[in-house]
């Protein structure tokens, strides 16, 4: 049921101005002809990211080389008034990188150099298309990290993670990206170029960078980053505890907070979640346990040692029926890889399945399950739970056939989990963002004045509103009027946005 | 709702806000009367200065005009204290030290230390002064603990921003904006705050070092070593204070670890609580600063700290003025006190000592000056490249300039 929309000269979801052939001239001019890429084909490859429900084919697509062009670009864009849509690399899971019809992509793919890298004062300085991996890879050396660790961390880039505020499994003891980044050079959407934050965490004034990141790619482009580096903990230990039902598992956690340890990263996985797994990875987690908690350690390394004792008798008071520790580094990561290869080993156990994030406080976990196991059994479809226990970032995966005709019931079901979210005092996401994908259940978290000063701040970056259009914000033209539970937009029954 | 229209601020509270003629000064003591009163000072169109404990009503330039004086302080209930969450909902006129005192039954704080806090600075201040402690390098400062507020802007609408988890990502986070704020864009009303476990032993190592440069290598030998130290600050003399918190076991082995390292060597452990809580308060007030003192705080790169400190000493001499400077080395944060001199000494010293700053990227704010400064030096000094942005937040979030009008001047 893949639908093309939005070809130039076709749909247009904005009545915007069309590229002509000026426009295209003068950035080939500015970029130089490689870096405009206009074939059908080509631009057909950047028609979604991660979420792949969602697609548009831009008019144009860019390659910008660094900063400079950026804002040669942008500053095209502002001058023609036509939209543009920053992409890194794309595994964005909220549609946040889709393209608008009859605008342009800026990729950052090539902007892939490491400007600086300074161990004595531990940061370094890059451009945004480089990986998260790789600045770690870089550090390594020098016995530093870059501490967000996001499942796709191999292939997404750090201006993506700019513009998500990207966590990972580590970030109840580490924080998220705005923890980890000094500075940023920033393209804004009229292509001035400016510089938010500072060499040092203090800066004078308010903090624009830290509103910066997380915007999603709505209030400009972030060109240059200048991102903190911590020394790699001395000891790492991490096991992997199996209970008989998940309550036993979340009252483990609890336990070991209420201790006043901070673990590094507490992952939790169900039944179907492991099945997944090992089914991909074989990476020996217990099939048929009902839930799995991953608990890792990490810091100077007696009392690490000290402190695992304690959670190891945490995990027996509350009924563990396994404890698996990892022996060495070799088999650390093996565990994390069957937890990180996660989302993507339900291709093995279903034809479609949609990635949810949402928080709930993580006291009401257990209950916040409870719900999702009573909603998949009246919506007739499984879902299988992996998330991170410690800060109660939840990632339900709802599994649906789409040639069954099943697709919209598991776009309900998983809506109505990230709502749900809402309901128990949580969030409609900890870390893939709002983008395309949830800008309609804004309203469900938000009240009308709250989603009006986002407005006003968004404008007083973007006033003609080219930087991403469309995401983050409920529109009236996206969500309908007046804004609410979700039904098929307006832009879907017109065919101008497609699901699946 | 107390309305006391006096001119005085509030009685101990210092210094008055420099400008001409307060008309009245309110204390709501709820969220609806703090509402009220923006409202009315919008509808009247006066111009409102935000203060919670008044400790930092020097910070930045003076406001330009001040019709009300909206005081927090009766803002000062917890709203919510979700121990097993770690997080606690708090009204922001709250002074932080009530807040650590209300979350030690739970064994939780908030690892934050700013040195404000002994003058009974409030939540909501703290976090639109930006203001940081020593243990800033581990866990940051306020916005980096701070998960969701409820803020009143100009035109008195009540805005949410941020949640009740700790991860959450969901619209933009307003909090961020009035980090720093200094009040420009309206009232900090209630914060909710991620809590800590707090630490089940803590302890000090005095280090002894040469100057800035040595101050500097054994910073970061420390954050280099294993020992996870969560403050390193220099005194501004002979002496780095490093803390370290865990268990006691953990404690005990990195002070036994420490001894191995070459750059800590002399290093000697101060004593039990309340020695290291005297040596620590004893740092405070370096940063805190006298009355008469010029004060500013500045951010930069790490490795320039030795130079910047060498120019400070130059422009010092050069304009007749003491200069002392301490800070958290290792992240580049640096508090500098002129003492000595005349109101001109001060302002030439920070006029030229901020030029040297800024040519290495560097940013200073001022949180205190000698009378007379202001005549002769600005607050702020060189615009940042993102100045159209901050004019044009405060044109969408002020647009009749009314919440501490001239705290950013000349910026905005």
């Amino acid at each position: 049921m893949e639908k093309q929309v939005g070809d130039r000269g076709s749909v247009t979801d904005r009545g915007g101005p069309v590229i002509d052939t000026a426009l295209r001239r003068a950035f080939q001019a500015a970029l130089g002809p490689d870096a405009v890429l206009d074939d059908p084909l080509q631009l057909r490859t950047y028609e979604c990211d991660g979420l792949t429900g969602f697609r548009r084919v831009p008019a144009l697509v860019l390659l910008p080389r660094d900063t400079e062009e950026v804002a040669a670009a942008v500053s095209l864009c502002a001058e023609a008034g036509v939209p543009f849509v920053a992409r890194g690399a794309g595994t964005g899971l909220s549609g946040g990188a889709v393209p608008v019809a009859q605008g342009v992509v800026v990729s950052l793919a090539r902007m892939r150099r490491v400007l600086e890298f300074d161990p004595e004062d531990r940061r370094t300085v890059v451009e945004p298309g480089v990986t998260n991996a790789e600045i770690s890879r870089l550090a390594a050396p020098h016995g530093l990290h870059y501490a967000p660790d996001p499942s796709s961390q191999v292939v997404c880039t750090i201006g993506g993670n700019v513009a998500e505020n990207s966590g990972g499994a580590h970030c109840v003891k580490y924080g998220f990206t705005v923890h980890h980044v000094h500075a940023l050079r920033v393209v804004l959407p009229d292509g001035s170029t400016v510089r938010l934050g500072g060499d040092a965490p203090e800066t004078a004034g308010p903090d624009l960078r830290g509103l910066f990141i997380g915007s999603e790619g709505t209030l400009g482009i972030a060109t240059e980053i200048t991102v903190r580096l911590l020394r790699s903990p001395e000891g790492v230990r991490t096991l992997v505890a199996d209970f008989p039902t998940a309550r036993q598992a979340g009252d483990a956690v609890g336990e070991i907070m209420a201790a006043g340890i901070v673990p590094a990263a507490v992952e939790m996985l169900d039944a179907l979640a492991i099945e997944a797994c090992e089914a991909a990875v074989g990476a020996g987690y217990t099939r048929g346990t009902a839930a799995a908690l991953v608990v890792e350690l990490d810091g100077l390394d007696e009392e690490c040692e000290e402190q695992f004792r304690d959670v190891v008798a945490v995990c027996r008071r509350q009924g563990t029926t396994k404890i698996r520790v990892a022996a060495d580094a070799r088999e650390r990561a093996l565990v994390w890889k069957g937890r990180k290869a996660a989302f993507a080993a339900m291709g093995r156990i279903s034809p479609d399945y949609f990635v949810q994030d949402g928080v709930v406080p993580r006291t009401r976990l257990a209950e916040a399950l409870d719900r999702i196991a009573e909603m998949s059994k009246a919506r007739g479809l499984r879902v299988a739970n992996v998330f991170h226990a410690g800060d109660g970032n939840l990632h339900p995966l709802v599994l649906f056939d789409e040639k069954a005709g099943e697709t919209e019931r598991a776009e309900r079901l998983s809506r109505d989990i990230a709502e749900m979210c809402v309901e128990l005092g949580g969030s409609l996401s900890g870390e893939h963002g709002i983008g395309l994908d949830k800008a309609c259940s804004m309203p469900r978290m938000f009240g009308e004045d709250d989603l009006a000063a986002m407005e006003r701040l968004r404008k007083a970056f973007d006033p003609d509103g080219l930087s991403n259009p469309g995401k983050v914000l409920p529109t009236p033209r996206l969500c309908g009027e007046p804004p609410g539970r979700y039904r098929p937009h307006p832009l879907e029954t017109a065919g101008v946005v497609e699901r699946w | 709702m107390a309305d006391d229209s006096s001119a005085a601020v509030r009685p101990g509270a210092s210094p008055a806000p420099r400008s001409g003629g307060v008309r009245s000064v309110v204390r709501p003591e709820s969220l609806a009367e703090a509402v009220d009163a923006v409202r009315a000072a919008a509808a009247a169109d006066r111009a409102l200065l935000f203060t919670g404990a008044g400790s930092a009503l020097s910070w930045g330039a003076p406001p330009r005009r001040t019709d009300v004086v909206l005081e927090t302080t009766g803002l000062n209930r917890v709203l919510d204290h979700a121990a097993a969450d770690l997080t606690v909902r708090v009204q922001a006129g709250m002074s932080l030290e009530e807040l650590q005192r209300l979350l030690a039954p739970s064994r939780q704080w908030l690892p934050f230390d700013p040195p404000a806090a002994s003058s009974g600075a409030t939540l909501g201040g703290l976090l639109a002064c930006a203001d940081a402690g020593p243990r800033q390098p581990a866990f940051g400062s306020l916005r980096d603990l701070v998960i969701g507020a409820t803020l009143v802007l100009a035109d008195g609408s009540v805005v949410r921003t941020g949640g009740r988890v700790i991860k959450n990502v969901a619209g933009y986070d307003l909090a961020k904006l009035f980090a720093g704020s200094l009040g420009a864009f309206g009232l900090v009303a209630e914060l909710t705050l991620r809590v800590h476990p707090r630490p089940r032993a803590t302890a000090t190592l005095a280090v002894p070092v040469a100057g800035p440069e040595g101050a500097l290598t054994a910073a970061r030998a420390a954050l280099r070593s294993p020992l996870e130290p969560v403050a390193a600050e220099w005194d501004g003399a002979h002496r780095l204070l490093l803390r370290f918190h865990g268990t006691p076991g953990g404690v005990e082995a990195r002070l036994r670890l420490a001894a191995a390292v070459p750059e800590l060597a002399g290093a000697r452990p101060i004593g039990d609580e309340a020695e290291q809580a005297d040596v620590w308060a004893a740092q405070a007030r370096l940063v805190n600063g006298d009355e008469g003192d010029t004060v500013l705080r500045a951010g930069v790169r790490p490795a320039h700290l030795p130079d910047l400190v060498r120019s400070l000493e130059e422009c010092a001499r050069r304009d007749g003025v003491e200069a002392t400077a301490c800070g958290s080395v290792a992240i580049g944060v640096l508090t500098v006190r002129l003492r000595g001199g005349d109101a001109a000494s001060h302002a030439a010293c920070l006029t030229d000592w901020r030029r040297t700053v800024h040519a290495l990227g560097g940013t200073v704010t001022l949180r205190r000056r000698r009378e007379g400064v202001d005549a002769l030096a600005d607050a702020w000094g060189p615009a940042p490249s993102a100045l159209p942005v901050l004019r044009a937040l405060k044109r969408r979030f002020d647009p009749a300039d009314r919440c501490a009008p001239g705290r950013f001047a000349p910026w905005f």
